[in-house]
């Protein structure tokens, strides 16, 4: 009977403290924001605790160290900043950037964030969630001090520029925009363009380096590449195109993401559910027959058709796809970056690489340099106190100096690169990304990838000019890496096209859109249209994967225009009409730069 | 005296019920207050003020027009179908509890137990990842049947719409049986061992037992399941089929749980999305309500 009693007991007391226990639990969960900080608290005082022995190991004496919190839209990394990045801005400014990453946490955290009245200390947003939160009040006006930052100063009349077309500005500074450039709204200084057709070099020189009239003639040549090597050397099915749908929708676009950059080929720029024409002046629906989208679409469709799609391509996702790009089952690229996974020094060397071949009757669409900036925004929060406010706006000051853009954008001395007696940079362990080589001890000797810049954005853009060097702060423009990278492939590309660049042929040959660089705000959707909005994507993306797996013609058309019904029945024609008024002010800017 | 030693219990027991109760308020009923969000144009950063209050516009919203009229029939469709899907075949865990319980080799009985309870505790998104893996164009099904010659082009599985709502079935049931029949397994235990010897003495053999003692002894349990998945008709969950979907077959698998999802979290439509999460909630009262009617009817007691 005692026995019975203190086990009921035993019990009861168990339950009682699991219910505390679940009470903590519950207390954090209910309001997401401290739970989350909590979290983040946790890593920060793991971090802070190996930090601590880094500084003293480094210079003793130094006070606490201070954590910035970084809401970065850009960066693919959450939590505290690690490795030689950290090392150097410690040294400097002895702050922890603890990172929060959408990306990474989701979408709600923006939400929960926001409602919550702090967002961080630096906030780094898409231009119209920025001015959204500017007219919510969570951007602090650094008007009053921003003029003290030389660094920062040196880029005033842009960063005025943007501010000045926040809603109901007066002269107050809230952002400062992100890859600026301080060459002109209308220059092109790249030498290759964000999307064009990239085709295997030495499959395309096997064929006998044909001309390619129109898509039509694309489709052949690249069946033709197909027939001839069905599989890569490990004997994995090789396919024109290999797609994947989880970027549908994101960054102002309506619609499949792939086919979205594919317009470009024909000068014609997606704005939301509005094309804008190559003229640079006119809108018309997405929707279209007669633009780009249903053009590009079909043409996916036809290499279907041909038996050229990976079937896989509606069902991966990213990393699946990247994966088949790093083992060569793709022979046509079309975003510059994505010769990243597939052309190395070596695959340059052997003219096994990936390069843009013009199709006669396409005409380019590029953005030109990011002279008023890319479109994300940088600003400080409005809740920070004065201490921390002034290191933020020294740190954003190095930033942007040439020293901090240095190592943003080429990395080590003497380890990503060396300086020559000339001045003149020459670029050293350029696998250091791909392979996380171990930096030199005094950077704290980790991998060079794992340390990193998390952040992932820049005031200033890799292209422009450090004036240490009178050359771009990227390698990828320094005189000594273009002479290191002539390589035989280039020689006969350049013998084969007349150009030495891609974007220099384009140049040549009439078929560049440049369109100029503004800084224009854009209204964000009401309620309403963020609803509409959300419908017709879903809408048009599912129907346009159908429609590139259809295997005729007919159908496609009729799928088509059952898609134009749904869509419009979901108010796509409210949504079209919002979207040119958004969108025309920009136009208009631009036509005025012109 | 004695009334005053009633009272003081009466107390002491509601404190220990205490700790329950405030879980319940927080869990369970603090949520409610985000039903308001449906009664506006709600959109992020901004706070709630009062000049966005709409009334019931997203509720009207939802049906104001013929496709969007048939958008919703569609997803009520799938929800209903597949819901009822699993209801039709709602007895396969407790039939297969039964045969499992008429294994006599012990081990091997453990092991098929653990075998299909097991993937009850991998994550959907696990269980996408190992489908995507068998039934990917270049994947092991795909492969043998290639290679046995008995197709020359690889047949896209996971691309279709077809029979998807019976495929989904099967997944479900490949992770969940094993799990269900735990339930059923208890009951079965529980079943007086005499009843069975008087059978036995009396001449059943192993089918009778189970037709004439097993089966009526669990039915009881099953019942109660029953009713209790039927209350909760509308929401089949959404993991499963959110990691399922592609725009291939999403017409057929967008239950109302993923659309709502679909919508709040795609692209920002928090208003419409609560709109639709308050009608399901209230629907499914209702349906709790009816179930428990007709169990108090046909059962002689309600379950709630």
């Amino acid at each position: 009977m005692k026995a019975k009693r203190i086990v009921s007991l035993l019990t009861a007391g168990a339950l009682v403290l699991g219910t505390i226990a679940g009470c903590g639990g519950a207390g954090g969960d209910a309001a997401t924001q401290p739970a989350d900080s909590g979290q983040t608290e946790a890593k920060a005082d793991t971090g802070s605790a190996d930090a601590k022995a880094d500084t003293a190991a480094a210079d003793a004496g130094s006070g606490d160290t201070m954590e910035i919190e970084v809401y970065d839209a850009a960066a693919n990394y959450q939590g505290l900043q690690t490795g030689w990045f950290d090392k150097v801005v410690k040294d400097r400014f002895n702050i922890d950037l603890n990172i929060i990453a959408p990306q990474v946490a989701g979408d709600a955290i923006y939400q929960t964030r926001t409602s919550a009245g702090n967002l961080g200390d630096i906030v780094l947003l898409d231009a119209v969630d920025f001015a959204d939160c500017v007219k919510a009040g969570l951007i602090k006006d650094i008007s009053a001090d921003i003029g003290n930052y030389s660094n920062l100063n040196g880029f005033i009349d842009q960063i005025k520029v943007y501010n000045s077309g926040l809603e109901g500005n007066n002269g107050e500074i809230y952002g400062i925009p992100t890859q600026m450039m301080n060459t002109s709204p209308t220059s092109y200084s790249q030498d290759v363009i964000y999307s064009s057709p990239l085709l295997r070099w030495d499959y395309y020189q096997e064929l006998g380096m044909p001309d390619i009239k129109d898509l039509d003639g694309l489709v052949d040549v690249l069946g033709q590449m197909q027939k001839a090597h069905p599989t890569n050397d490990a004997g994995d099915p090789c396919y024109a195109v290999s797609l994947w749908p989880d970027w549908d929708g994101n960054d102002n676009m309506l619609g499949i993401a792939n086919v979205v950059q594919l317009t470009t080929w024909y000068g014609e720029k997606i704005k939301d559910s509005a094309i804008l024409k190559a003229d640079g002046k006119t809108f018309t629906p997405i929707t279209d027959k007669t633009a780009t989208y249903y053009k590009m679409l079909k043409f996916l469709n036809s290499l279907y058709k041909a038996g050229l799609v990976d079937p896989d391509s509606g069902t991966q996702d990213w990393n699946a796809a990247c994966a088949k790009m790093s083992a060569g089952q793709v022979n046509m690229f079309w975003y510059s970056w994505q010769v990243g996974f597939w052309n190395s020094q070596e695959r340059l060397d052997n003219g096994t690489a990936m390069i843009f071949v013009p199709v006669d009757d396409q005409n380019y669409y590029a953005d030109a340099d990011p002279y008023y900036g890319s479109g994300r925004v940088f600003g400080i929060g409005s809740g920070v106190d004065d201490a921390k406010y002034k290191t933020i706006l020294e740190f954003l000051d190095w930033y942007a100096s040439p020293e901090g853009l240095e190592f943003e954008h080429a990395g080590i001395k003497d380890f990503n690169y060396t300086v020559g007696s000339d001045g003149k940079y020459t670029a050293i362990n350029d696998n250091a990304l791909m392979d996380n080589l171990n930096v030199p001890e005094e950077y704290g000797g980790a991998g060079y990838n794992d340390g990193n810049n998390q952040i992932n954005e820049w005031i200033v853009s890799a292209n422009a000019i450090n004036p240490n060097t009178n050359e771009t702060y990227a390698k990828d423009y320094w005189s000594s890496w273009k002479a290191s990278t002539l390589t035989q492939m280039k020689k006969d590309w350049a013998a084969r096209f007349g150009a030495a660049e891609p974007a220099e042929w384009m140049q040549k040959n009439n078929k560049l859109v440049i369109s100029p660089n503004v800084t224009v705000p854009l209204g964000s959707d009401t309620a309403d249209i963020s609803v509409v909005r959300n419908q017709c994507n879903k809408t048009l993306c599912d129907a346009s994967w159908k429609m590139i797996f259809v295997k005729d013609d007919a159908s496609f058309d009729s799928m088509w225009d059952e898609m134009t019904a749904t869509m419009d029945g979901q108010g796509f024609q409210d949504l079209y009409k919002f979207d040119v008024e958004k969108w025309q002010p920009q136009v208009d800017a631009k036509n005025a730069v012109k | 005296m004695k009334l005053d030693k009633k009272k003081i219990r009466g107390y002491r027991e509601f404190l220990y019920v205490l700790p329950f109760i405030i879980l319940v308020l927080i869990f369970a009923y603090y949520p409610l207050y985000g039903w308001v969000y449906a009664f506006y144009d709600y959109k992020p950063p901004a706070p709630l003020s009062p000049d966005q209050f709409v009334g019931f516009k997203w509720f009207h919203y939802m049906l104001d027009n013929e496709i969007k009229r048939k958008q919703i029939f569609q997803v009520l469709l799938n929800t209903f179908a597949i819901s009822g899907l699993s209801m039709l075949f709602s007895w396969f865990p407790m039939m297969f509890a039964v045969f499992l319980n008429e294994i006599q080799c012990q081990p091997f009985k453990k092991f098929v137990q653990t075998v299909t309870t097991l993937p009850n505790f991998i994550s959907w998104v696990l269980v996408y990842s190992i489908a995507f893996c068998v039934f990917n164009s270049t994947g092991v099904v795909n492969s043998v049947l290639m290679q046995l010659g008995i197709i020359d082009m690889p047949i896209m599985f996971l691309q279709s719409s077809e029979h998807i709502w019976f495929k989904m079935w099967l997944w479900l049931t490949w992770k969940n049986a094993g799990w269900a029949a735990i339930m059923y397994i208890a009951a079965i235990t529980g079943i007086d061992e005499e009843l069975i010897d008087a059978a036995r003495v009396d001449g059943a053999n192993r089918w009778k037992i189970i037709w004439h003692i097993t089966i009526p002894s669990i039915l009881p349990t099953y019942l109660v399941l029953l009713f209790l998945n039927m209350a909760n008709f509308l929401s089949n969950g959404m993991e499963q089929f959110f990691v399922f979907q592609n725009s291939f077959n999403v017409d057929y698998i967008q239950v109302l749980d993923l659309y709502v999802y679909n919508m709040a979290m795609g692209g920002g439509a928090y208003s419409l999305s609560t709109a639709i999460g308050v009608l399901k909630s209230v629907v499914s009262i209702i349906l709790l309500c009816v179930m428990n009617t007709i169990s108090k009817v046909t059962r002689g007691e309600g379950f709630i």
